[in-house]
C-alpha cells in the first residue's frame, strides 16, 4: 500500500540523515579528562563514599535521584490503575514441577540476600538501591511462578503493600527534611562521613540506598503482580 | 568504537520502530533506542587504562568518569518505567481492537471516527 | 580488549535478529539476550554499577513483564469434540456449521483460528482453565454448568434424545465405511458396533442422532425430551469482551440471513 511505502522511505531517509550527521562528529577523539580528574581528586573527602558513582547520584545529585524515584512511583501507580480495568487471566500454577520448586528454594533467598547486599553496601561496592530492589522483586516473582499468585496474595496482601509503599515514600520525605530539625539545609548529610571503605561512611548515602531499595522493591513487585494478574489477550 | 556501535543500534531501533507493524515489537525497538543512547553516554566516560570508579583513597589509578554512570542509572530506571506503562496501554489497545497490527488498528480507529461523524438518521 | 570488540560487534547482530523475528516471544527473548550482552559490554567499559542495573532491569524485569503480558500469539484457540455436520474432519480439511461460524468470527476479530479435537470431558476442562477460548462440537449447555463456564447464544436449535431405560442390546448393525472420527461420536459408533449404544448414551443431540441414523446405527425407541435446546459454544465466564464480541457477530450473522444459509448447507 502507498502508506507503507511512504513510511519505509521516510524511515530509511531519517536514518540516512542521521548517519550523515553522525559521520561528521569527532567520535575518535577522547573527551577532555581534566574535569573528571579534578572532580575525582576532591570527591572522596566531600562525600566519604568510596563508590564514586554512589557519591555522585546520592550526594551531589541527590535531588535528581529523588525525582527519579517519584517518576518510578508514578509509573507504578499508572500501571496498577490502568491494568485494573482490563480483564485478565491469572498466572498458571507451575507448582507441579519439582524442578521449579527446588530452584525457587535456593534462588529466592539468594535474590533477597543480594538486595540486602546492594542496599547496605551500596556506597562501598557497586550496586545501589535500584538494582537491589529489582533483584528482590524478581526473587518474589520466582516464588509466584512456583506457587501461584493466590498463595502470594495471601501472604503479601495488596492493600498492605500499597500502604507500605506510601509509608516508605513518607519516610524518604521525612529523612530529606530531617536535617532542618538540626538547623541544616535539607538533603545534607546526617550521618558520619567516616573513613571511606567502612560501613558507616558516606553520610546519608547508606540510609538513602536502603530506602530506595525498599521503595523499588515494593514498586517493582506491584508492577509484576499487576502484569501477572491481568494477562489479557495480547 | 563503542560510540559508532551505539549509533548503529540507534538506527536499528528507529528502523524497527517505524517498519515493524506489531505493536509489541515497536515497543522493544523503543527500548533499543534507549539502550543505544545509554551506551553512548557510558562510552564517553571510558578512557584508556581506566578502572571502575570505586576506589579507596590509598590507591592511585586512573578511574573511569563516574558522572555518566550516575546519570545513566536514572535513565535506565526511567526507561523501564516508561516501557512498563507503554506496555499497559498496548495491552488495553489490543483488548479493544483484538489485533496487534498497528495498521489495522489505525484503520479501525479511522472507521470509528468516520462513523461518529455521520449524522444520526 | 579483544573481548570488548567482539561483544560490541555482536550487539547490532543480536538486536537486528531480535527485531526481525515474526513471533513476539522470540523477539522478546532476543532483546533479553541483547540486554545481557550489553551488560557485559558495560562491565568491560569499567562501569559495574551500570552493568548490574542494566542486567537486572533490562534483562530480567523488562523481559519478565513482556512475557507476562504476552499470553498467546494472536490466536483464537478452539477445542472441539468431533461432531459430524457441526465440526469434523474430512481428509485434510475441517468442515461443518460451527467451523464456518468460528472461522468467520476469527477473521472478523483478526485472529488466527486454531482448532484441536479433544475428548468431550477435556473440552470443558480446557475452556474452564482458559487454555482455550471456545469449546465447540455440538455442545448443549446444561442448566448446572459450573461457575467458570458459560455459553454463547445458541446458533442452532436442536433436540435431545434419550433411550428409554430398558432396551435390549441389538445384534450388530452393519455400518458403512466410516470416516475416522475421534470423540463422543466415535465412541457411540463403537458402542453401536457392540450393540450397547442404548446403555451408554445418556442423552444424544439431534445432529449426532441424524448422522448415526445415516450410517445405519441402531437407534430404536428414542424419546425426545421436552424443551428447547440449542447448540452453543462454551466460553469462560471471565472473557466478557470475547462473549460480547461473539454475541454481536452472531447477531450480525442472523440478521443478514447468512446463518440460515449455513444451516441449510450443512443440514439438509
Amino acid at each position: 500500500m502507498r502508506k507503507d511505502r511512504i513510511r519505509i522511505i521516510a524511515a530509511i531517509g531519517i536514518v540516512l540523515v542521521f548517519a550523515g550527521l553522525v559521520s561528521v562528529m569527532h567520535l575518535g577523539s577522547a573527551p577532555d579528562p581534566s574535569a573528571s580528574t579534578r572532580f575525582l581528586a576532591r570527591d572522596l573527602e566531600e562525600t566519604g563514599a568510596s563508590n564514586r558513582v554512589a557519591g555522585v547520584y546520592l550526594n551531589y545529585r541527590l535531588f535528581d535521584t529523588l525525582l527519579e524515584v517519584l517518576v518510578f512511583s508514578v509509573a507504578v501507580l499508572g500501571v496498577r490503575h490502568y491494568l485494573q480495568q482490563s480483564e485478565g487471566m491469572e498466572l498458571p500454577d507451575l507448582s507441579e514441577s519439582e524442578v521449579v520448586r527446588t530452584a525457587v528454594i535456593f534462588l529466592t533467598p539468594l535474590a533477597l540476600l543480594l538486595c540486602a547486599f546492594f542496599a547496605i553496601l551500596g556506597h562501598i561496592s557497586p550496586g545501589g538501591g535500584f538494582a537491589g530492589g529489582v533483584i528482590a522483586a524478581s526473587g518474589l516473582l520466582y516464588v509466584a511462578i512456583a506457587y501461584g499468585m493466590r498463595a502470594m496474595e495471601k501472604r503479601l496482601n495488596p492493600a498492605r503493600l500499597v500502604r507500605a509503599e506510601e509509608a516508605i515514600l513518607l519516610a524518604l520525605l521525612a529523612f530529606v527534611l530531617l536535617p532542618m530539625v538540626f538547623g541544616r539545609t535539607p538533603l545534607s548529610d546526617l550521618m558520619p562521613k567516616g573513613t571511606p571503605g567502612q560501613l558507616l561512611s558516606g553520610g546519608s548515602i547508606l540510609v538513602y540506598n536502603i530506602l530506595i531499595a525498599l521503595k523499588v522493591l515494593v514498586g517493582a513487585w506491584a508492577v509484576i503482580a499487576a502484569f501477572a494478574q491481568h494477562r489479557g489477550e495480547l | 568504537m563503542a560510540a559508532v556501535i551505539a549509533f548503529i543500534l540507534f538506527g536499528i531501533g528507529i528502523l524497527g520502530l517505524v517498519l515493524r507493524r506489531d505493536l509489541v515489537i515497536k515497543l522493544l525497538a523503543l527500548g533499543l533506542v534507549n539502550s543505544a543512547t545509554i551506551l553512548f553516554l557510558v562510552s564517553i566516560g571510558d578512557r584508556p587504562g581506566a578502572r571502575a570508579p570505586i576506589q579507596l583513597p590509598g590507591d592511585v589509578a586512573i578511574l573511569a568518569d563516574p558522572l555518566p554512570h550516575a546519570l545513566v542509572l536514572s535513565a535506565i530506571v526511567v526507561n523501564f518505567a516508561i516501557l512498563a506503562l507503554a506496555l499497559v496501554f498496548v495491552m488495553i489497545l489490543v483488548e479493544r481492537y483484538h489485533t496487534t497490527d498497528s495498521t489495522r488498528i489505525e484503520q479501525e480507529m479511522v472507521r470509528e471516527t468516520d462513523e461518529e461523524e455521520k449524522p444520526c438518521s | 580488549m579483544v573481548a570488548r570488540w567482539i561483544l560490541l560487534a555482536l550487539l547490532p547482530i543480536v538486536a537486528g535478529v531480535a527485531l526481525l523475528q515474526t513471533r513476539r516471544l522470540s523477539a522478546i527473548i532476543g532483546m533479553g539476550l541483547f540486554s545481557l550482552v550489553l551488560a557485559a559490554v558495560y562491565l568491560l567499559m569499567h562501569a559495574p554499577d551500570v552493568a548490574i542495573t542494566e542486567a537486572t532491569i533490562g534483562a530480567a524485569l523488562v523481559t519478565a513483564i513482556y512475557v507476562l503480558a504476552i499470553r498467546r500469539t494472536g490466536r483464537l484457540t478452539v477445542v472441539a469434540d468431533e461432531a459430524p455436520g457441526l465440526i469434523a474432519r474430512e481428509g485434510d480439511e475441517i468442515v461443518g456449521l460451527e467451523y464456518e461460524i468460528l472461522d468467520g468470527f476469527a477473521r472478523q476479530v483478526g485472529l488466527d483460528l486454531s482448532i484441536q479435537f479433544v475428548p468431550l470431558r477435556r473440552v470443558r476442562w480446557l475452556v474452564s482453565h482458559q487454555e482455550a477460548d471456545f469449546g465447540a462440537g455440538g455442545m448443549i449447555p446444561c442448566a448446572d454448568d459450573d461457575e467458570t463456564l458459560t455459553s454463547t447464544p445458541a446458533h442452532l436449535e436442536t433436540g435431545v434424545f434419550t433411550f428409554p431405560a430398558a432396551s435390549a442390546a441389538r445384534e450388530h448393525s452393519a455400518p458403512r465405511e466410516l470416516p475416522d472420527y475421534e470423540g463422543y461420536y466415535a465412541d457411540l459408533l463403537e458402542h453401536d458396533k457392540d450393540g450397547t449404544i442404548a446403555a451408554t448414551a445418556k442423552a444424544l443431540d439431534l445432529a449426532r442422532v441424524m448422522s448415526l441414523g445415516r450410517v445405519g446405527a441402531a437407534l430404536e425407541g428414542l424419546d425426545r425430551l421436552d424443551g428447547t435446546f440449542g447448540y452453543a459454544f462454551l466460553v469462560s465466564k471471565r472473557r466478557t469482551s470475547l462473549q460480547r464480541d461473539f454475541a454481536a457477530y452472531l447477531r450480525q450473522l442472523r440478521d443478514s440471513g447468512r446463518l440460515n444459509e449455513l444451516i441449510q448447507r450443512h443440514f439438509t
